[in-house]
């Protein structure tokens, strides 16, 4: 029984027959000759029905492109143009995962979501709805031309003729494109006015021409354009990548009550953040952790970092230092972690030498500091942060200012100070002294050690400030910086104490 | 055991040789009891800038790291005029001051004429609640790169104290508290108490510092400085 069989099969043509002799021969010397090439033999002819029926498959399911030409964003800058490509691109990956970028045209893939959408009708309809939207919003001519075959270019000269039309079949793609104006073909005026002195009115015209006379005459790439529209050349597609974002969620299996017991589940969700960002090199400087509850909105945690990182206990110590403050207002069902934000990562190098200081001077030591002002902000809120500097202004309640840590403008700085003495605390109302005997009295009685000091300020302001500053002391050891007003029933106030 | 076998070894050659052994002991261990004996004591610590101050502390200066406790019968009593020559050199190192809720406005241009600068110097504001108050106090005492931590908080329980003297530890940070009131059995490593002059009878201008308390000196000890600058 396998005899023949193994001889039906090694007639073949001289050369090729011993190359495929030569083939299977190797698998010869396993020992198992005849099974080895009855098995063989069988191994091609599934080989060649699962060729034929690959090339059956591929005739009956090529791709179709559905192509979209937008004719008025020629006239923005390029930079726009891709912008609002980019956006185009993001709506259209609502139907296709394959979309590819063209001059002023978009092109998906959309066969393999025929079936989903249930026809292209519906693809097209919700493409064209989002569209129209989006032009509406960017104030751009709401006209865009559209069309589908099975090749990108070919799908891209349909659009650009404005036919709209949708051609299923390969084998129809010829007469299809025979229809179009040379016109929709992207040459320049010279191969555009050869073309019209040759009589070519149409791309059918240009069927019926010798390929390799036309290759001579308007170069490879023209040539190879019509083997594209065709189906007869590979195609290659401009990929659009949506930019990255992580997201990732946990349904607990129960409630949960205590964050304490969320963080576990918090660790592993950032454990994977941390895996994404390496994986991308990338870091974070921003991210949002929900925590979801049943008929209810979910509460959001914004976790910010003053510095990008991707350092896992960092990120860690930060969402334990917001879950610390978080009182949650019903129980827990599921976690959610997203990222949209991302930044490029900067590493550290080390010191070469063993216990040697990091290379770039301090940059340790300010990182560990950034990570501490980032756990006071989280816990305490960053207005309740400040700096303070001294600005160069007379009167003393507007010297000393005060800002929230981050903002910090410097130019506002003063190195320059009063050369009087001021004190160290101020009083942020200036409190009014009493008169005891002739004697000044505070919590004792008050004696005057030097000044007078004059300030005259913010008169054009309106509040007309004119005082006489003294330092003065308590009977008990206290310093204070007391003033007279010059108008008015001249009483005095306490301003500040030295401390 | 090992300290035995080394005078041993160390007495027959040199018969005066256990003290020697004895003396680096004490120079080397600051924080063995020595008595009444200040003197021996090294000068490790960072000097207050008070010369009748220097004198009274165990290691003549500041401790390096730990909670110190300043006691002040009311607020403004030139407590922070003992500190700035401390804030000097704290800025000096590049490490920042940090300021938890004190309880007037922090003044920026006295800084700046007392030579701190401030853009290492960071405020918590006052109506931070008490429990946010000292947990921002221990992250600050475990952080490296705050060299002062200064903060007023009247009243806290004895195991508070514990804790961030152990914080202030960790981090090689000194923590300075502010309070009215001595408590008698805490943890921390220094306390100082500050009475005003008395009355205006006596002439003597200058404030008088207690030493209640310092690690390595075994009785309270005070002297009289004067705080503020010459007017």
């Amino acid at each position: 029984m396998e005899d023949p069989d193994s001889t039906g099969q090694l007639p073949s043509p001289s050369i090729q027959g011993k190359a495929s002799a030569q083939v299977l021969k190797l698998p010869l010397s396993l020992g198992h000759p005849h099974r080895s090439t009855n098995k063989h033999g069988l191994d091609r002819n599934e080989l060649g029905k699962n060729g034929l029926g690959n090339e059956v498959r591929s005739k009956a399911k090529p791709n179709l492109w559905y192509a979209l030409y937008l004719p008025q964003l020629d006239q923005l800058p390029e930079s726009q143009q891709k912008t609002y490509l980019n956006q185009l691109a993001g709506l259209m990956q609502d139907v296709s995962s394959t979309v590819s970028f063209h001059p002023q045209a978009l092109i998906c893939e959309i066969r393999s979501s025929l079936k989903y959408f249930s026809g292209i009708d519906n693809i097209h309809r919700k493409l064209s709805e989002a569209i129209s939207e989006k032009l509406q919003q960017w104030q751009l001519p709401e006209q865009f031309s559209y069309a589908a075959s099975p090749t990108i270019s070919g799908s891209l000269l349909l659009a650009r003729s404005g036919h709209n039309r949708l051609v299923y079949r390969q084998e129809n793609l010829r007469s299809a494109l025979g229809e179009l104006s040379v016109e929709v073909l992207d040459l320049n005026k010279e191969q555009h006015r050869r073309l019209y002195n040759m009589g070519v009115r149409h791309l059918r015209d240009i069927w019926r021409l010798p390929s390799s006379s036309l290759r001579k005459r308007f170069g490879s790439h023209f040539v190879d354009l019509l083997n594209k529209a065709l189906g007869k050349a590979p195609e290659p597609t401009h990929n659009y990548l949506p930019p990255p974002a992580f997201t990732t969620s946990y349904e607990l299996p129960y409630e949960l009550e205590s964050l304490d017991r969320l963080l576990p589940i918090a660790d592993e969700l950032i454990a994977q953040l941390c895996d994404f960002l390496t994986q991308r090199d990338l870091s974070t400087s921003h991210m949002v952790f929900s925590l979801l509850h049943e008929k209810r909105s979910a509460t959001e945690i914004n976790l910010g970092l003053r510095i990008a990182s991707r350092n896992n206990e960092q990120l860690m110590l930060l969402l334990e230092t917001h879950f610390s403050k978080l009182l949650i207002p019903a129980p827990v069902i599921a976690v959610k972690l997203k990222v949209k934000k991302f930044d490029a990562f900067f590493g550290q190098s080390e010191s070469l030498l063993v216990g040697g200081r990091p290379s770039g001077s301090n940059s340790g030591s300010s990182n560990a500091l950034d990570q501490f002002m980032d756990q006071l902000q989280a816990r305490l809120g960053s207005e309740r942060l400040k700096n303070i500097c001294s600005v160069a202004e007379h009167c003393p309640e507007y010297a000393s200012q005060r800002q929230n840590y981050h903002q910090q403008n410097k130019t506002a700085m003063s190195k320059q100070v009063a050369l009087n003495p001021r004190p160290l605390w101020l009083l942020a109302q200036p409190q009014q002294l009493r008169v005891n005997k002739g004697r000044l009295y505070h919590r004792s009685n008050i004696s005057i050690l030097s000044g007078p000091e004059r300030i005259e300020s913010r008169w054009w302001t309106g509040e007309d400030i004119r005082r006489d500053y003294y330092v003065a002391e308590e009977s008990n050891g206290c310093r204070l910086w007391i003033y007279r007003e010059r108008r008015g029933e001249r009483n005095w106030y306490l301003h500040g104490l030295f401390s | 055991m090992t300290i035995i076998r080394n005078q041993a070894e160390s007495r027959s050659p040199f018969p005066g040789g256990a003290y020697r052994e004895i003396d680096e002991l004490i120079q080397g261990n600051p924080a063995l009891w020595r008595g009444c004996d200040m003197a021996g004591q090294g000068d490790h610590g960072r000097s207050t800038g008070f010369a009748q101050l220097d004198d009274i502390l165990p290691g003549r200066g500041w401790p390096d790291k730990g909670l110190m406790e300043v006691i002040t019968p009311q607020w403004g009593m030139g407590e922070l005029q003992l500190l700035i020559p401390l804030m000097r050199s704290v800025i000096e190192q590049g490490k920042w001051i940090l300021w938890i809720s004190p309880p007037y406005l922090l003044y920026a241009p006295a800084l700046t004429q007392a030579g701190i600068n401030t853009e290492q110097v960071l405020l918590v504001d006052q109506g931070t609640s008490c429990k946010d108050a000292l947990w921002t106090m221990e992250k600050a005492l475990q952080t490296e790169n705050c060299g002062l931590v200064l903060a007023w908080q009247n009243w806290l329980p004895d195991t508070v104290l514990r804790r961030l003297q152990l914080a202030a530890d960790s981090g090689d940070t000194l923590g300075v508290l502010f309070k009215h009131n001595v408590s008698k059995h805490s943890q921390s490593i220094m306390k100082l108490k500050i009475k005003g002059s008395p009355g205006e009878s006596s002439r003597f201008k200058g404030s008088e510092v207690t030493v209640v308390k310092a690690r390595g000196n075994f009785r309270p000890m005070s002297t009289r400085i004067k705080l503020y600058q010459p007017d």
